[in-house]
């Protein structure tokens, strides 16, 4: 890309509208609010048009113009463009006209969409001088710092719960990262990685590069309307941790909207929580625009966020959109991942089971009407989260070497097939 | 009253380095049978620790409230234990900083 002034003008706090310069800060002085990126859009009009975007490598760094970096993207050149999938056959179950899948299970480099928003944050990392990178986390998002940190040649701090499972741990481990085990409960590590991510120069991923990283997130909600043939879906699924993915889902269909590159026309989004971890649903459900926490217990852990950080915003797009909430069940979720992967052979973590249970739930109940278009946002593979499921998926049958015993299993499965 | 707390503060400077302040952001959430207990004066009272009040909602349901505190490392922590004794939820200001 030329050299040129960047698109992004400030940093802007969400409450009480105080603007920062672009740095490596994530709350405002005066209210303590949370900062968002504000952009140059009247520039961006100009400039950023349908035919350039469809000129530029697929990736997620299409809609540069729209993430918060000055220069070239220097880490996770490679990510996004993920698929989305025309899913009849589960639209077919669901009770659906029309049905997308966005797939971001195959995200690369690691299965996610966090690689959205970690490969932005380190970039504008980059930009801001910083050699050291760090998160805390429970799963995909230390697994992504630690991938895009070691192939940028970058330092990278993970911080976890001392108990987290081993194969966690060496997702995160086998890239080199630093991975530090925290003793104590959730809210402590927590407010320990708080202080540390405050004492230490380092950038911290979703503490002071926050503003930064949360908007990696809409470049899914980008790609959705690109590749829908530039159109804003009805109806938008999407699974709450934080539930700030929703709110830049959201940000992202008011931008394209804004700048004229798609017409704007209605759109609801629906947020899906498991019902053991479901403080926004919850509240959205009761009508309140605050959520009460929760103490999480459920097997989507990705999504096991009792006090989410993003959750009034959350509720308020709900709200303004006309969208709704729901929650699902643990063997609701086994069923989901079951129902996605059989229709359309797309195997998703817990999350999307939340997210396809979700959906079927609201189809059913008339929230989305069986004639208009759905996308649901799956945002993580199935091989991450293999536990879930073992014991639910089935059973393989054994056989000796013998044609006769095969075909004794066959007869209860085509006796058509084998008396032919 | 204030001199005594004077003398006490010079002994203890020439037997240990004074411990030097910090400030520290939290959210508080508390529930309804919290509200109407002074909850932060007994805080603030008790450990030392000075406060301000950045962003408050207190309704029948719930009281949230964003807080500066200001004090030793120790009495930090230690205010923050007896608040969560008394059934306060304390947290970073920014919330939930450990992800998925």
């Amino acid at each position: 890309m030329e050299k040129q002034r960047p698109f992004m003008k400030a940093l802007k706090c969400r409450e009480c509208g105080h603007e920062y310069p672009l740095e490596a800060t994530h709350v405002c002085e005066f209210d303590f609010g949370p900062l968002e990126v504000v952009y140059d859009y009247d520039r961006i009009h100009g400039r950023l048009t349908r035919d350039l975007i469809e000129s530029r490598p697929r990736t997620m760094w299409r809609y540069r113009e729209l993430l918060p970096i000055a220069g070239e993207p220097t880490v996770g050149a490679q990510v996004g463009y993920t698929p989305l999938v025309r899913a009849d056959r589960l639209a077919r179950r669901l009770g659906v006209r029309e049905l997308w899948i966005k797939n971001d299970a195959v995200n690369y480099p690691t299965l996610s969409f966090k690689d959205r928003v970690v490969s932005v944050a380190l970039s504008r990392a980059r930009e801001l001088g910083f050699k050291t990178v760090a998160c805390a986390s429970t799963g995909n998002l230390a697994n992504s710092v630690a991938a895009n940190a070691a192939a940028a040649g970058l330092d990278s701090y993970v911080f976890i719960p001392h108990d987290l499972e081993q194969g966690k741990v060496l997702n995160s481990l086998i890239y080199g990262a630093r991975v530090i085990g925290i003793r104590g409960h959730y809210d402590e590590v927590n407010r320990l990685c708080a202080e540390i991510a405050g004492k230490y120069g380092w950038a911290f991923v979703n503490v002071n590069m926050r503003p930064y990283y949360a908007e990696g997130s809409k470049s899914m909600g980008f790609e959705i309307q690109e590749q829908l043939g530039w159109k804003i879906p009805a109806h938008t699924v999407v699974c709450m941790a934080s539930g700030s993915l929703l709110t830049k889902i959201h940000k992202s269909y008011q931008e394209f909207s804004k700048l004229g590159l798609v017409a704007s026309t209605p759109w609801k989004i629906h947020g899906a929580q498991a019902t053991g971890c479901s403080p926004i649903t919850t509240a959205q459900k009761a009508g309140l625009d605050f959520f009460k926490p929760v103490k999480p217990d459920t097997i989507a852990k990705s999504l096991a966020i009792g006090t989410p950080a993003d959750g009034f915003y959350a509720l308020k797009v709900m709200k303004e959109t006309g969208g709704s909430g729901e929650d699902v069940t643990d063997d609701e979720i086994r069923e989901g991942i079951r129902m996605l992967a059989e229709c359309e052979g797309i195997f998703a973590e817990t999350a999307g089971g939340v997210t396809v249970g979700v959906a079927r739930k609201l189809i059913a109940s008339g929230k989305i009407p069986a004639d208009e278009s759905v996308v649901l946002c799956i945002t993580g593979n199935g091989l991450k989260t293999l536990d879930a499921v073992a014991g639910h998926a089935g059973e393989t049958r054994e056989i000796r070497p013998s044609l006769r015993e095969f075909e004794g299993v066959m007869a209860n499965d085509q006796p058509d097939l084998v008396n032919s | 009253m204030a001199k005594s707390k004077t003398k006490s503060a010079k002994k203890s400077k020439a037997a240990a380095p004074r411990m030097e302040k910090q400030k520290r952001r939290f959210w508080l959430t508390y529930p309804p049978k919290l509200i109407t207990r002074p909850i932060i004066w007994e805080m603030s009272q008790r450990y030392g620790i000075v406060f301000n009040v950045r962003q408050a909602s207190v309704t029948e349901d719930i009281g949230i409230l964003c807080l500066e505190l200001e004090g030793t490392s120790p009495d930090l922590r230690a205010a923050i234990t007896w608040l969560e004794k008394q059934g306060v939820k304390v947290e970073p200001v920014e919330i939930n900083v450990i992800e998925s």
